[in-house]
């Protein structure tokens, strides 16, 4: 199955951009007492999107003087909004200016338009017009717009953090100088969709079984989305957390993404233990944005290795 | 520090343990199933029909739940309980189905599908009602879990003495309640298991979703008594005595999510004698997924379909 970047692809990304521009980020902040601690504050926050379409994000400011470093993490293809990943140390928030931010359909930026999941990824695919994912990705960059706005940012040390999107917005968004991203959909699509029988790329699989003669239309519109096209935009220094040798986006796979990207370029094959990848993960993040010396704030049930 | 592998958890199960859940199951029966069951063509393959349901559980709550049943099948097909993890979407069981079973994918209420009537959202749902156990979350959340064995009961294709549950985290949980409360369940596999030991949890680990409690508790402290209370009609740990299944049970020691501290007191107090626990080092809250998955189909192929 062959890939080509749309003779367009470039005028696409910059009406969307341009789009984006013209519409006010209109930030509305309402503290949120119960996630809030003694090492740092927790907001809810709105902003607007294209459309118009108004966002929920998760705001966490560390107590003290900043500026602060930042980590953003990307909308995901799942229905849930978290204001940290699950599983990360809630201290880290006492080093890191967070912020998380529902695209449109998730769950907190869910009206008008509520998302299936799975069903998101093929939600108005018929036309690249109608797709959803072109505002999905608008929502990605517009809450690196408002997280890249915010006083307290350290702006040299502004690291996006998920999966496809995070290299969407790496590749759309300046204000990124670090990136940490599983790969799991946007690579490569259709025909990576061919070798496998699992979610979230099957569902794209499920929509050719049933719409069989929209196979070059789906094919064509989500060259716009490939990585493959973006990655030389990407100037970040990058983290590519990559599958197990066995998986679908495995370091083979992911060579060519790997030798686009126009930044520096680490890529990590998965150990199939999310304590060893979530260690490399938070050392990384350490280094880049605090210092080679320092130590990682990490859960009490990886202390007992690290 | 070192995981305490004897770790002995403070829930201390309610006398009135078995009344209460008694009294719920009374309301929930009275209930009728009232299931919707829709082929979902965009789902379903040349291999595998998958179908989107509903029924009805308690509180008059519409519950969702993907159905996967594989084709060409002889016979009656066994068939498996999918129970899901807290913050992710319940998948469509198309795994199972392949492997010969006929699969139920649950989506409790306040998940996507089930979202209608009841929505706490997340972080929310884990600290929802907290202070008495007739608002708690879980109260209905449990029972809609239960009930999916009622639908599978139902079908004429699923043999109803061959009917496994499995689940990871929250699912590791609600695999633990279900096969304790649904003696229909024959086998179940258990992995890192969530809502087991939560007030342990808050103290040996502070990452979310455990940390909701934490966070409830830092603005509330004055209602800590109360939610220790509720929270023991609802921990794993109090219905494992009631589990009379084959059942294995995995942890990762490095487990960030679910202390593997609380998985070990939980296998200690499983009523069934043919229990086996796996301790992965060296993995963190998938618990060793990629090994364990052959431990687990092998498991359910020995007693959901008689393979020595």
């Amino acid at each position: 199955m062959s890939v080509q970047k749309p003779a367009d692809f470039e005028e696409f990304w910059s009406n969307v951009l341009k789009e984006l521009a013209g519409i006010p980020i209109a930030p509305e902040l309402e503290p949120i007492p119960m996630r809030s601690t003694e090492f740092a504050d927790m907001y809810g926050v709105l902003v607007t999107s294209i459309g118009p379409y108004r966002l929920y994000g998760y705001l966490s400011i560390p107590k003290g003087g900043g500026p602060f470093p930042a980590i953003y993490f990307a909308p995901g293809n799942s229905s849930v909004l978290q204001m940290i990943p699950q599983g990360t140390a809630n201290a880290i928030r006492s080093r890191y200016l967070t912020f998380s931010i529902a695209c449109r359909g998730m769950r907190n930026s869910d009206k008008p338009y509520t998302a299936m999941y799975p069903g998101q990824l093929t939600e108005g695919l018929d036309s690249a017009k109608n797709y959803v994912y072109r505002g999905i990705v608008a929502d990605t960059v517009r809450g690196m717009d408002f997280l890249a706005s915010w006083p307290e940012v350290n702006e040299d040390k502004i690291l996006v953090s998920g999966s496809d999107n995070a290299l969407l917005v790496a590749a759309l968004h300046d204000a990124v100088t670090h990136v940490i991203a599983v790969p799991s959909y946007l690579f490569d699509t259709l025909k990576q969709a061919a070798g496998t029988s699992s979610y979230p790329l099957e569902e794209f699989s499920d929509y050719l079984r049933l719409y069989p003669d929209r196979a070059d239309d789906v094919a064509s519109i989500l060259e716009f989305y490939n990585l493959r096209w973006h990655a030389p935009a990407i100037t970040a220094e990058s983290l590519l957390m990559a599958d197990h040798r066995s998986g679908i986006y495995n370091p083979d796979t992911l060579a060519d993404l790997e030798g686009a990207i126009t930044g520096n370029v680490t890529v990590h094959e998965s150990e199939r233990s999310s304590f060893k990848d979530g260690i490399f993960t938070e050392e990384w993040i350490t280094e880049k944005l605090i210092g080679k010396n320092a130590a990682p704030i990490i859960p009490e049930h990886w202390q007992l290795h690290h | 520090m070192a995981v305490d592998k004897k770790y002995r958890s403070k829930v201390i199960k309610p006398l009135d343990f078995d009344q209460f859940w008694d009294d719920v199951l009374s309301d929930a029966e009275a209930i009728d199933l009232n299931c919707s069951v829709e082929k979902d063509d965009l789902r379903s393959t040349e291999e595998i029909d998958v179908y989107e349901i509903f029924y009805d559980s308690l509180d008059n709550v519409r519950v969702s739940a993907w159905y996967a049943v594989p084709l060409g099948f002889d016979g009656k097909l066994p068939a498996i309980v999918s129970l899901p993890g807290y913050q992710s979407d319940p998948p469509i069981p198309k795994d199972w189905a392949a492997k010969g079973y006929a699969c139920i994918s649950v989506n409790p209420r306040g998940k996507v599908r089930s979202r209608t009537q009841f929505d706490p959202g997340y972080p929310g749902l884990l600290t929802y009602g907290i202070v008495d156990r007739n608002t708690y979350s879980y109260r209905g959340f449990f029972v809609d879990a239960w009930r999916s064995v009622d639908f599978l009961l139902n079908r004429e294709e699923v043999d109803d003495s061959r009917i496994g549950a499995v689940g990871g985290s929250q699912g590791g949980g609600l695999t633990i309640t279900t096969s304790a409360m649904r003696k229909e369940i024959r086998a179940a596999s258990v992995s890192a298991p969530y809502l087991c030991g939560y007030m342990d949890s808050i103290q040996l680990t502070h990452t979310y979703p455990y940390q909701e409690i934490n966070d409830y508790l830092r603005r509330y402290p004055e209602r800590k008594e109360d939610v220790t209370k509720t929270l023991a009609y609802f921990d794993s740990i109090s219905f494992a005595d009631r589990i009379e299944c084959p059942i294995i049970v995995n942890v990762g020691l490095q487990d960030n999510v679910c202390p593997p501290e609380t998985g070990y007191a939980l296998f200690d107090l499983i009523g069934s004698k043919d229990k086996t626990f796996y301790e992965y080092d060296g993995h963190g809250h998938e618990s060793g997924r990629y090994i364990h998955g052959a431990v687990i189909d092998e498991f359910f192929n020995k007693h959901l379909k008689g393979a020595d």
